[in-house]
C-alpha cells in the first residue's frame, strides 16, 4: 500500500510540483482496548493478551499507526490514480483494520477463513452489506462520498475496521513512528485532518508556499474540531 | 454375709443402679437432644443449599436468555437455515461463534438445537481448547444432567427467538463437579450412583440404602449403623424426569460426633465422681450403722469362748433396738442363770435322795455309799485325774449300789450265810441299778460305775465277765473302794478289818480282781477311815455338795432331812 502511495504522490508532484508537509504524531498514552489475541487454530482460542502486556508490541506505535491523515480543500484524484486497497477477513478479524483512501476508490473484501463472514457497514459515507460468503470469494466496494466506512461482521461482533475515504488525493496513514508526509502540494490553504478511531478528528489549517511545512498533532489533547464525525 | 456388708451392699446396689439408670437416660436424653438439633440444622443447611441452587438456576436462566439474544448467533443460525446444516463451512461459522460464547463465558458445553431438538451444532471444551461433538448421539436434556465421552454435564437451556418465535433452543453448561457443591451429596442415574462425595461408602451400600426414598422427598436413613440425612438438590419443578436425582447425603452422626464425644467424657467422669462418692457415703453409713451390733456380737463370741452367759453394760450407746437387744440378752442370761441353778439343786437333792434312800434300808451299811464316793475321789485325785472324771467318781460312788433297792429285804439283810440263789439275786443289783438309772437325763455318765463295779480284773466277775481295760478305769477305781469300805466296816456277824488287813487282802487280790495300779495308789494315801471321821457326817456331804456345785443354803436343807431321817 505504500508504495502505492508513493507512486501516487509521485503521479501528483508532476501534475503540480509543490511543497510537502512534513508531520509527526505524537500520542502518550493508550487509547484503544484493543486485545491481541494469539493466532491458533479455528477451535483453540488462546487466551487472549492485552495490547502490551506480553512485551511485544508497542501500544502507543500501535496507537500511531491507527491515525489517518489527509488534506481537506485540495483537488481530488483522477479515477486512473486510484490504488487498489484490499480489506481481508483472516483469524475473524479484519487485516488491515484501518485503510485510508481518496474518495471514489473502490476495496476488495476477501475471506480467507474456513468460516463464513458477512461484511456490512450501516455508515453515512456508504452504508452497503455483503451478505454472507465463504473462503475465498471476495467482495468489492466502491466509495464516491468521502467520510468515515465503519466496517463490521454480522456473524463474529468483534470484528470491526475503519475505513476513511478522504476528499482529495493527499491521504495516508501514519506510520508507527507517527511519522506521515503529504507530498507536492500545490500552493494554497489547507486544513490537515487527523482522525483516530477513539481519539477523534483533529484539524490544522495551514499555508503552503514553496517551502515544506511541519505540522504536528498531539493526541487526545488537541481541541476536537467542530467538524469531529462521530463515526455510527 | 456380714451386717456391715449387707447394709453396704442393700443400700448401694439401688443407688448405683439409680444412678446409672439416670446418668445413662440424661446422657441419652442430651445425646438425641444435641442430635436433633444438629440434625435439624443440617436439614436447614441443606435446605438453604437446594434454595440457594433453584435461585441460581433462574438467574442463570435470566442471564441466559441474553444470550439467547445473540445478533452473530442468530446470524449464524440463519447462515445455517439458508446454507442447509450439511454445509459444512456455515456448519463451522455457528461451531465457531458456539466456541467464542463457550469461551467468554466459561462454559463447558454449549449446544443450538433447532425447532424440533435437533442437535444443530455442539461443542465441548477439552484440555486447552474445543472441539465439536458427534450430533448423531446428542440428546441432552433441557435441564438437568447428562453424560458425554464419559463426562457428566449440568446443563441449562434458553430458547433463541426471532419475532416472537421460537426458532432455536441453545443449551449451556459446565462440567458437574459434586465436590464442588459444598455439601455431601450423590447423583444417582435410574437407581445406581454416578458421584459421590462420600467416598467411605460403597456405592452399593448407597443405592441400597437410597432405594427405599422417594426422590422428591426428604429421607432419613441408616448405612454401617450411620444415620445419614438426605434431600433432593436442585431439582427444579417441572424438570422431566431423566432417571438423574442429585441428593445431598450427609452423616448426621459424624456431625454431632466430636459433640458426643465430649459429652461422653463428660458423663463418664460425673457419673464416675458420683459413683465414687456414693460408694464412699455408703461404706461409711454402713459401718456407722453396723458398729454397735457388731460391738454387740464380738461380746457374745467372747462369751461362747468363755462359756460366761453375756452380760452387757446397761447403756452400751447405738440405736434404742440395740439397747433393747442388748437388756434382752441380759434378762435371758439371768433367767438362764437362774433355772440353771434351780436344776442343780434339783439334781443335787435327787442324787442326795437316792443315796440316802439306799442308806436307809441297811443300818448296817449306813454311810456306805458316801464312804465308797470319798475312797473313790481320794484314789481319783492320787491318780491325777481331769475334774471332769472326778466329778463322775464322785457321783458315781454316791449311785454304784442303788440297784440294791430292787433287791428284797429278806436277802439283803439276811444275817447269814448266802444261797447260790441269794447270791444270784444279790449280783443283780448292778444291772437293777443300770436300769433304773439310764432313764434318767443327765445320769448317762455314772451307768459305767453303776453296772460294772463288779467286774473283774480277770473276767471272773458279775453281771458281764468283762476283763481287763474293757472295764472302765472310773468302775475300776469304785470297785476297790467299794471292797475296802466292806471289809473295814462291822457287820452284824463280824468285826471290820483294820486298815492294814484290808489293804493287804486288797493287795492279794490286786492283778486278778482289783486292779494294781488302783490298789497302789489307795495304798499310798494311807489310812482314809480317819480322815473321814475327821470330817464325819455333814462334812462329808459338804465335800459331795461342792463337788456337785451346790449352794450352802441348799446344802442345809439336805443335811436337815439327813439328820431328820
Amino acid at each position: 500500500m505504500w508504495i502505492k502511495l508513493a507512486t501516487f504522490a509521485f503521479a501528483a508532484a508532476i501534475v503540480a510540483a509543490g511543497a510537502d508537509i512534513h508531520g509527526t504524531i505524537i500520542i502518550d498514552r493508550k487509547l484503544s482496548r484493543h486485545n491481541v489475541t494469539a493466532t491458533v487454530g479455528m477451535y483453540q482460542r488462546g487466551v487472549a493478551v492485552e495490547l502490551g502486556a506480553d512485551g511485544e508490541t508497542d501500544p502507543l506505535a500501535f496507537e500511531r499507526s491507527h491515525v489517518a491523515v489527509y488534506l481537506e480543500g485540495g483537488p481530488k484524484s483522477p479515477a486512473t490514480e486510484f490504488p487498489r486497497v484490499s480489506i481481508e477477513q483472516r483469524d475473524r478479524r479484519f487485516v488491515p483494520d484501518l485503510v485510508v483512501i481518496p474518495a471514489g476508490a473502490t476495496i476488495a473484501f476477501p475471506n480467507f477463513d474456513p468460516i463464513f463472514h458477512n461484511v456490512f457497514s450501516l455508515s453515512k459515507a456508504k452504508s452497503f452489506d455483503l451478505g454472507n460468503y465463504r473462503e475465498g470469494q471476495s467482495r468489492l466496494v466502491t466509495f464516491p462520498t468521502p467520510g468515515l466506512v465503519a466496517v463490521y461482521c454480522h456473524l463474529h461482533s468483534n470484528m470491526a475496521a475503519s475505513i476513511v475515504v478522504s476528499p482529495s488525493r493527499w491521504a495516508e496513514r501514519v506510520d508507527r513512528d507517527g511519522i506521515f508526509s503529504l507530498k507536492d502540494i500545490p500552493a494554497g490553504t489547507y486544513t490537515v485532518v487527523a482522525w483516530h478511531k477513539t481519539a477523534g478528528t483533529f484539524r490544522k489549517t495551514v499555508i503552503i508556499g514553496e517551502k515544506d511545512t511541519a505540522v504536528s498533532f498531539t493526541l487526545p489533547y488537541a481541541e476536537p474540531s467542530d467538524e469531529h464525525i462521530a463515526h455510527r | 454375709m456380714r451386717f456391715a456388708t449387707r447394709t453396704f451392699l442393700s443400700s448401694c446396689i439401688p443407688f448405683a443402679v439409680l444412678l446409672a439408670i439416670s446418668f445413662w437416660a440424661i446422657r441419652a436424653s442430651v445425646m438425641n437432644t444435641v442430635r436433633d438439633g444438629l440434625r435439624a440444622s443440617v436439614r436447614d443447611n441443606q435446605v438453604a443449599l437446594a434454595n440457594e441452587r433453584a435461585r441460581n438456576e433462574g438467574r442463570n436462566r435470566k442471564l441466559l436468555a441474553g444470550i439467547g439474544e445473540n445478533p452473530s448467533l442468530k446470524a449464524g443460525l440463519q447462515l445455517l437455515a439458508a446454507e442447509g446444516s450439511a454445509n459444512e463451512q456455515a456448519h463451522n461459522t455457528v461451531q465457531d461463534q458456539l466456541s467464542e460464547i463457550c469461551d467468554s463465558l466459561n462454559f463447558d458445553f454449549i449446544m443450538v438445537s433447532g425447532q424440533r431438538g435437533a442437535p444443530l451444532a455442539a461443542v465441548v471444551r477439552y484440555a486447552g481448547g474445543f472441539a465439536p461433538v458427534n450430533l448423531s448421539r446428542l440428546r441432552p436434556p433441557e435441564q438437568g444432567f447428562f453424560s458425554v465421552d464419559g463426562r457428566l454435564y449440568e446443563v441449562t437451556s434458553v430458547p433463541i427467538n426471532e419475532a416472537d418465535a421460537q426458532v432455536a433452543t441453545l443449551t449451556v453448561g459446565g462440567i458437574f463437579d459434586i465436590s464442588q457443591l459444598g455439601v455431601p451429596a450423590v447423583l444417582m442415574h435410574k437407581g445406581a450412583v454416578i458421584a459421590t462425595q462420600t467416598r467411605d461408602l460403597a456405592p452399593a451400600q448407597i443405592e441400597h440404602a437410597l432405594a427405599g426414598c422417594s426422590s422428591a422427598a426428604d429421607c432419613e436413613l441408616r448405612i454401617q449403623d450411620q444415620r445419614y440425612l438426605s434431600l433432593p438438590l436442585g431439582r427444579p419443578a417441572g424438570a422431566g424426569d431423566d432417571g438423574y436425582a442429585l441428593r445431598s447425603l450427609q452423616n448426621v452422626d459424624a456431625a454431632s460426633a466430636p459433640l458426643q464425644t465430649v459429652l461422653r467424657k463428660l458423663f463418664l467422669v460425673a457419673g464416675f465422681i458420683a459413683l465414687a462418692a456414693m460408694l464412699g457415703i455408703t461404706a461409711l453409713s454402713s459401718r456407722t450403722i453396723a458398729r454397735p451390733l457388731v460391738d454387740v456380737v464380738k461380746h457374745l463370741r467372747l462369751s461362747a469362748a468363755t462359756g460366761e452367759l453375756p452380760e452387757f453394760p446397761e447403756n452400751p450407746g447405738g440405736a434404742q433396738e440395740i439397747r433393747d437387744l442388748t437388756q434382752g440378752f441380759n434378762n435371758a442370761a439371768k433367767a438362764v442363770r437362774e433355772s440353771r441353778e434351780r436344776l442343780t439343786r434339783a439334781y443335787v437333792q435327787f442324787v442326795g435322795s437316792l443315796a440316802q434312800a439306799l442308806d436307809a434300808r441297811d443300818a448296817y451299811t449306813a454311810g456306805h455309799s458316801r464312804r465308797v464316793s470319798e475312797y473313790s475321789c481320794a484314789i481319783a485325785k492320787a491318780m491325777s485325774l481331769s475334774e471332769d472324771d472326778l466329778e463322775i467318781i464322785r457321783v458315781g460312788g454316791l449311785l454304784h449300789d442303788l440297784g440294791k433297792i430292787g433287791i428284797s429285804d429278806l436277802v439283803l439283810q439276811k444275817p447269814g450265810r448266802l444261797t447260790p440263789e441269794e447270791t444270784e439275786l444279790i449280783q443283780q443289783h448292778p444291772v437293777i441299778g443300770k436300769r433304773i438309772l439310764e432313764n434318767v437325763q443327765g445320769l448317762e455318765a455314772y451307768l459305767g460305775i453303776v453296772e460294772l463295779h463288779h467286774e473283774n480284773l480277770d473276767g471272773t466277775g458279775y453281771p458281764h465277765g468283762l476283763k481287763g481295760e474293757d472295764t472302765p478305769l472310773h468302775a475300776r477305781i469304785v470297785k476297790v473302794a467299794d471292797a475296802y469300805d466292806a471289809m473295814t466296816s462291822d457287820r452284824p456277824y463280824r468285826r471290820g478289818k483294820s486298815h492294814a488287813d484290808a489293804i493287804a487282802v486288797l493287795r492279794s487280790a490286786a492283778g486278778s480282781e482289783m486292779d494294781p495300779l488302783v490298789v497302789e495308789a489307795f495304798a499310798l494315801l494311807g489310812d482314809q477311815r480317819k480322815q473321814l471321821a475327821a470330817l464325819a457326817g455333814s462334812q462329808s456331804l459338804r465335800s459331795l455338795s461342792e463337788a456337785v456345785g451346790e449352794t450352802t443354803a441348799t446344802l442345809e436343807v439336805v443335811e436337815r432331812e439327813q439328820e431328820a431321817s
